[in-house]
This record gives C-alpha cells, structure tokens and sequence, in this order.
C-alpha cells in the first residue's frame, strides 16, 4: 500500500531519515519503534506532506506522493494523530471531530455558502456521523467539552477520532498511548484494532513495547534514520541488533 | 418561526433605520457614518485574522476602492451607480493578484509586506498626478437621485446626510450578511481552524493558501466597497488618509471590541472609538496620543476587548460537568 | 568622474546609517520577536537630543553623542519594563507586540510634533572643511560620519559574537526555551536586545543630524528600515549590511538623477522583485529570523 525508497531527509546537515526502503502492506498494524531522533516522527512527517523528502520517494497505492502537500495528501487518503496534543483547543469535542468531515463535503463551495436546503442537509448528516464517531470511541457523553479542558488520555483519543473522520485508508498513528494508564492503554489497544477491523492501514509509533507486541502485526526498527531491523514481533524481541540499539542510546546517556 | 436573535436584530436594525430621524443634527449623522464605515473595515481586519493573516494595510484597499470610483466617475464619466460595483470588481481582481503574492510570503512575511503595501499606495496615489498628487481629488460626484416609489426621489447632497446614511446602512447590512454567511459555512469552519491550529486544519485536508487568499480577497473587497462608498459620500480623497495611521486606527477598533467577535466587536469598538473623541472634546492634533495610548492600555490590560470580558463572566458561571481523570 | 566618487561617498555615508538602523531593528525582532513599528521614533530622539544640547546648551558634539545613544536605550528600557514585557509571553503575542508598538509610535510620534512643532532645524558643522582625496573633496563631517558608523558597526559584531552576552543573546533568538535551561534569563536579554537596539537607533540619529536637517517626521524611516530589512532578509545580520548598503547607493544615485519620490518607488519596485525571486532576501532567511 505504502511504499518507500531510499527515503533520505537532511536536516542542516544531520540526516533524519537515510535511505529509507519501507513497506507497509494493506491492513496491516505496522509498528515502527527505535530510540528517540531515530527517525520516525520525521518519517511522518515526510509521508504526511508536511516536509518535502530530500531525495528518494514515498508510493501511495503505486502513485508518488512524496512532492505532495499535506492537505492533498490528506486528500489521498493518509491521515495522522500528531505526537503533542494537536486539537482545536477552543472549540468542543464534537466540534473537532465534525471539523474532521470537512473534506467528505460533496455539496459545491457556493452552495454551502448559500446555506442551500442540500447543503444544510449535508452539514446536518455529518454533524451526526460526528456524534456517532464519538459513540464509536467511547466519547459520546463528552462531545460539548471544551477540548483544552479534556484530561490527557481523552485527548490523545480525540486526535484519533478527527484522523479517523476523514475517511482514511492509511492511518500514521504517533505515540497515541504516551502518557496513558493501564487501563486507558488497553482500551487505546482495544480502539486501534477497531479501526483496523474497518479496513483501515494502521503505522503505529509507539516506545510502550507491550503495546506494539501486543498489536502489531509486523515491525520495522530504525536508528539513525535507517531501518535496523524488520520482522514479527517474536523475531524483533529476541533481535540482538534491536536490543543493543536501545542500550547503546542508555549507555551513551551515561556516559555523557 | 421567529426565534429570539431574529427579533433582536430586526429590533437592532429598525432603531438604526430611525436613527437619523431622531438626531437630526447633520454632524451626528456624520459621525454615525463614520462609525459604519470603520465598523465594516474593523470586520475586515478580523476576517484575516482568523486565518492568521496580520493584515498592516487595510486602509490601502480602502483607498484603492476609493480611487478607483472617483477615477471611473470623474475621468471616464460613469454614472455613480455603475462606478460603485466596478470598483469593488477592480479591487477584487488587484487584491486577487496581490494577494496571492502576500500570502505565499507566509505569515511573518505578510505581515511585513501589507505594511510595506500600505505604505507604497500612499506614496503612489502622492507622487502620480493623474491622481491628482498629494493634494488629491477634490469635487467628486455624488450619487444620482434614486426614485423610490411614492415617495419621489432620494437625492444626495452635501447638505442633508440622512440618504447616504440610508446608503451606509444598507451596505453595512450587505456586508454583515454575506460576512456571517461565509462564517457559517464550511468556509468559515475552516478559517477558524487554520487560526486555530493551522497543521491540525492542514492535516484534515484544508489548503492553507487557498483558504487565506479567499479572505483575502473578501476583506480587501468589502474595505474597497466601502471605500467606493467614502469617495462619493465625502467628494474629496487625500492620499494622507488611507496610509498606516488609518490602519493602525482600525485594529484599535476591532481589538477594542475584542477579536473573537467578528462581528459585533467592530461595531462597539468604532462605536466608542469614534465618539469618546467627540465627547472628551479631543481635537485632531491630541487624538494620534489619545489612539495611542488606549492601544498600550488595552494590550495590557484588555487583549480580548470589552466584549471579551463577557466571556470572562460567563466561564465563571459554570464550573465544568467532567470531573472524572479516568476512562471507564 | 568626481561627481561620480561624489554619489558613491554620499551612498556609502547614508548607507551606514541604514546599515545600522537594520541592525538595530534585526535586533529587536529577531531576538524579541517584536516587530517594533516605533523604532524610527528613537532615530528621530538621538537627533533631536543632540540638537537640543548642541543649540541652546553649546553642549560639544561628542558628549551629546554619548547622551543621544544613551537617552533611547533607556527610554527602551523603560518602555520593555512597562509595557512589552507583560505580553512577551502571553498568547497572540506577535499581533499584541505589533499593535503595542504602533500605539507607542502615534505617541511619540505625535507627541514629537507638539513639543517640537512642524520646523526642520538644522545644526551647524561639527568640524569644518574638506579634504582632498586624489581631486575629490569630501567634508570632514561625511568623513567622521563614515568611521563613527563603521566603528560602531564593528563594536556591534565584536558584541554579538565575542561576548557572553551576545551568546546569550544568540541562544535566545534561536530557541528561548532551551536557552533558559541554560541560566539564560530571557527576560534580562530582551530587555539588553531593546535597549542596544534603541541605543543604535539613538546614536544613528545623532550621527545624522549635522549632516542632514532635523526633522519631526525623521519617524518616517522606519518603514525604509523594515524593507531594507526584507529586502536582506529579516534577522539576518549581514543581509542588513548588504542591502543597506544598496539603499545608501540607490537613494544617493536616485535623488541625483531623478525626483525623490520616483527613486522611492524604483526602490520598492526594485524589492518586489527581488522578493518575489527570492523570498527570503537577498540572505536567503525570512521565516528563520535567527542571528546569523
């Protein structure tokens, strides 16, 4: 479904991402971990359009996609949670997930501005598909909350629902359990297969390693921009290389 | 079905409509103009706003909208009525092309650029004489009778205000229609979220540029209408007047009123703006200090407007239902 | 020929001064991130203290120098204490820093007018005569005004890249909050940053003044600052001096050959341009706004 090739982003003059050959195969849970500036939020941020790669190319269902923006590529398909709380702060719950529909419009721009029977008909119908993605989630008793005033795991949860309102065929999950407890993990955990079973692609960015086990159906390992690793979870566990990355990283945050 | 906000603004306009009925004098009546007109270019400000377009250079679309009435009036002799959409159509199509340009610069370079702009028509409508250089244009026309049935005609002159006031508030009325049409509309809904957090709105599949250049060009639009308005209404255009010091005089009015309000904040702001002058008796060398000023004060003191302080009250009146941390 | 050398000596003196406002202002936004529309109003200060305390007090031109750069920054100091130093960290703070600084320059500038009138002044030669360079003679004033700029300009490299305040003032424009876990006080260096940059604002000013007229409206040049600013791309140090430069050299040519108002507008024209090739002037650094 998603496919990368020699993906390489250069910052300055540190490369991010290096040569990056990447496979995500259609509905898949892909979970991509690797210690932190291994790459992966860039990784994202690169698929999702929002910094142009400097060399190598992103293949969306065979198309390239890598000179794409990110509202195009939104259009595509691909949506994303982002690693801090990136919500509409000042505006309800149920507000932001309906914003979330804004691309599904089918009515043209001058007649929703006309406020025509059609398109208030059509605003109407996604205001409830709002209500039922909440329902969904879990959420719904939630939905006149100002989103600023959500506690954390909720808010986490919230950027799901918004991704999952565009329609998406592949969703890039980043850190979506960070900062949750065990319960609110296992419901997060419980979520995300859900969404799978919709038919949805699912990358997942994750550092809570019970969680990628539990969910993922494949892993790939990266460090230093470059893919270490690649394989089922057992097979990861037990991988020499994947373990020595991380504690390399520990043993040169002693050191320093 | 006649639900409470109809009535109140059907109340709102019928005393604006008989206003000038009960204040008869000609300079109140003036001042009332002036308050529409700065009120509706306040709106525009807060328009770009939202999108996050700092806009430094409002009063140059005014001004282009103003110029380019008079010009199509006085030298290629159209009727009042004609030369006052075509204005609004050449701004569009100049804020069209401009635009794209300043909101491609992103948001820091917009900012810089619209006050550089707003500098630069001034000094384009100054140096070139075939707009009538740094003395301006004097004597345009006013607009030609309008026959109303049974009643005769309505003629404007410079004596009686009460028609162009009529006029005034029947584009202010426009105005506001078609802003909170758009505001309304997945239009609006977008605009707020790129001001709200412009990666999350782009993540969703919103097109920033395309977003922003559209109000844009709304803003400029509307303030150049209204500046076709001013040019037949006031008859004398100086370049002086649409420079930064009439920019910087319209944020105060929209960030008096508080910049959450899109709509009724302007109209406070430039309602006190343009009479607290008159009352306290501020001459015209005094008010630059005294604009200044309440612009220092308000930013410390009161960065949400007057009427953000009604939001201040309404939060301390419901404290929040969720009070659980966890999911069940 | 020599007119030539002429208008290339005049472009160079003007050009250091718009060197230096740049600076200045890159200062002010580039570490405060205040687009501080007011800053004009401190060029005009400089000029006006040293014509006050030359004229009625025959105070001598270097002390009034000393008192022209001195004056603004603290003035800039005051003003950082009392009014930016409250919305430097709230929400919305690039619109409140913006309109906070207008609202200071209708202020000031109007204020100007009132104590001062409508009257440019003028002040009498601070060192008279010419000198002869190969045939050509330049005044001694050009001269002075020629080294005094260069002198501070260099000071103000020195500062920047030699001192721990100026690293300090560095880190900050780069990332403030990492800075501050560094012991950096952001607020001591935007309150430094503000006053420097009034300081070179003030001595600009003062420079100025005995070789051109002293003006009420000398606020005006804040708006050749920010697009000589643009045009170097804002924040960047050496774009400043780049285009300040071309400035110097452009009015100088310009209002030789042409009426003043249509060299403005070839100048701004000539931005454009530029801009719309390069948006990020001629440094090629418009949104990163750090010290470079």
């Amino acid at each position: 479904m998603l496919e990368a090739i020699k993906l390489t982003k250069y910052f300055g003059g540190l490369a991010a991402v290096n040569e990056l050959n990447l496979i995500v195969n259609q509905n898949e849970i892909l979970g991509l971990i690797g210690p932190n500036g291994a790459g992966k939020t860039t990784f994202f941020n690169v698929v999702s359009g929002f910094f142009p790669p400097t060399s190598g190319r992103v293949l969306f269902e065979g198309r390239d996609i890598s000179q794409l923006e990110a509202h195009d590529i939104a259009h595509r398909g691909i949506s994303r949670t982002f690693q801090a709380s990136t919500l509409f702060m000042k505006l309800s719950v149920l507000d932001n997930v309906f914003t979330g529909y804004h691309m599904s419009y089918r009515t043209g721009f001058l007649k929703r501005v006309l406020h025509t029977p059609l398109a208030r008909k059509e605003e109407e119908g996604f205001k409830q598909k709002a209500l039922e993605t909440l329902k969904f989630m879990g959420m719904a008793s939630l939905k006149d909350e100002l989103a600023a005033n959500l506690p954390h795991g909720y808010q986490r949860t919230l950027g799901i629902a918004m991704a999952l309102a565009t329609n998406p065929k592949l969703l890039l999950l980043d850190e979506p359990a960070t900062g949750m407890n065990l319960n609110e993990k296992k419901a997060v955990i419980d979520l995300i297969r859900r969404i799978r079973d919709m038919g949805i692609t699912i990358i997942l960015v994750e550092h809570d390693m019970k969680v990628v086990m539990d969910l993922c159906d494949r892993i790939i390992v990266l460090n230093f921009g470059q893919k270490i690793a690649e394989g089922l979870p057992e097979e990861i566990k037990s991988n020499r290389e994947v373990v020595e990355a991380y504690l390399g990283k520990e043993e040169s945050k002693n050191a320093a | 079905m006649l639900s409470r906000k109809f009535i109140y603004i059907i109340l709102v306009i019928v005393i604006l409509a008989l206003l000038p009925l009960v204040v008869r004098n000609p300079y109140y009546i003036h001042l009332f103009i002036m308050v529409g007109i700065n009120a509706i270019l306040a709106m525009t400000f807060i328009l770009m706003l939202r999108t996050g377009l700092i806009c430094l250079g409002i009063a140059a679309f005014w001004g282009i909208g103003a110029y380019a009435s008079a010009m199509l009036s006085m030298k290629l002799g159209l009727p009042v009525w004609l030369s006052l959409p075509a204005a609004a159509v050449i701004t569009a199509i100049i804020a069209a092309f401009i635009g794209a340009f300043l909101v491609k610069q992103g948001g820091f370079g917009f900012i810089i650029q619209t006050l550089a702009f707003g500098f630069i028509i001034v000094l384009i409508f100054g140096t070139f004489q075939v707009f009538g250089g740094y003395v301006g244009i004097v004597g345009i026309s006013h607009p030609e009778p309008i026959p109303i049935p049974f009643v005769g005609s309505m003629t404007f002159t410079s004596i009686s205000k009460m028609p162009f006031y009529y006029l005034m508030l029947f584009l202010a009325l426009l105005m506001v229609l078609i802003l909170t049409a758009f505001y309304s509309s997945t239009a609006g809904r977008a605009w707020r979220a790129i001001g709200l957090s412009a990666h999350l709105a782009e993540s969703l599949g919103m097109n920033l540029f395309n977003y922003r250049l559209l109000a844009f060009i709304i803003a400029s639009t509307i303030a150049g209408l209204m500046g076709s308005f001013f040019a037949h209404y006031f008859g004398t255009l100086v370049p002086g007047s649409f420079g930064p010091f009439k920019t910087i005089n319209v944020h105060v009015y929209a960030i008096l009123g508080g910049i959450n309000f899109p709509i009724l904040g302007p109209v406070i702001g430039s309602l006190i703006m343009t009479l607290v002058p008159e009352f306290l008796r501020i001459t015209e060398g005094v008010e630059p200090i005294f604009t200044g000023i309440i612009m220092i004060l308000l930013v410390l003191f009161l960065p949400d407007g007057l009427l953000g302080l009604t939001r201040l009250w309404q939060r301390r009146g419901k404290p929040s239902e969720n009070t659980s941390h966890h999911m069940n | 020929m020599s007119i030539l050398i002429q208008l290339i000596v005049d472009g160079l003196a003007m050009g250091l001064v718009y060197v230096l406002l740049a600076s200045g202002f890159n200062l002010i936004i580039g570490i405060s991130r205040i687009l501080f529309i007011a800053y004009g109003e401190f060029y005009m200060l400089g000029a006006w203290i040293i014509w006050s305390l030359m004229i009625p007090l025959k105070v001598p031109f270097f002390f009034a120098l000393i008192a022209a750069t001195i004056a603004p920054a603290i003035l800039g100091a005051i003003v950082y204490q009392v009014i930016f130093r409250y919305i430097q960290f709230k929400e919305q703070q690039f619109l409140t820093n913006i309109v906070a600084a207008m609202g200071l320059m209708m202020l000031m500038s109007q204020a100007t007018l009132f104590i001062v009138g409508t009257e440019s002044r003028g002040i009498p030669s601070v060192i008279r005569g010419m000198v002869n360079v190969g045939g050509i003679r330049i005044s001694y004033e050009k001269v002075m005004l020629i080294g005094l700029t260069l002198g501070v300009i260099i000071g103000l490299h020195l500062l920047l890249q030699r001192t721990k305040i100026g690293r300090a003032m560095r880190a900050v424009s780069f990332n403030p909050d990492v800075a501050a876990l560094q012991a950096v006080n952001a607020n001591l260096v935007y309150l430094g940053t503000m006053a420097v940059g009034c300081a070179l604002a003030g001595f600009a000013g003062g420079v100025m003044a005995p070789v051109f007229a002293v003006s009420p409206k000398m606020g005006g040049v804040t708006l050749l600052i920010i697009l000589v600013v643009m045009l170097g791309g804002v924040g960047s140090m050496p774009g400043a001096i780049l285009s300040g430069l071309i400035l110097g050299q452009i009015l100088s040519f310009g209002q030789y050959f042409l009426e003043s108002g249509v060299a403005q507008i070839i100048f701004f024209a000539a931005i454009a341009i530029i801009l719309y090739f390069k948006p990020g002037g001629l440094s090629g650094q418009a949104q990163q706004i750090s010290l470079q």
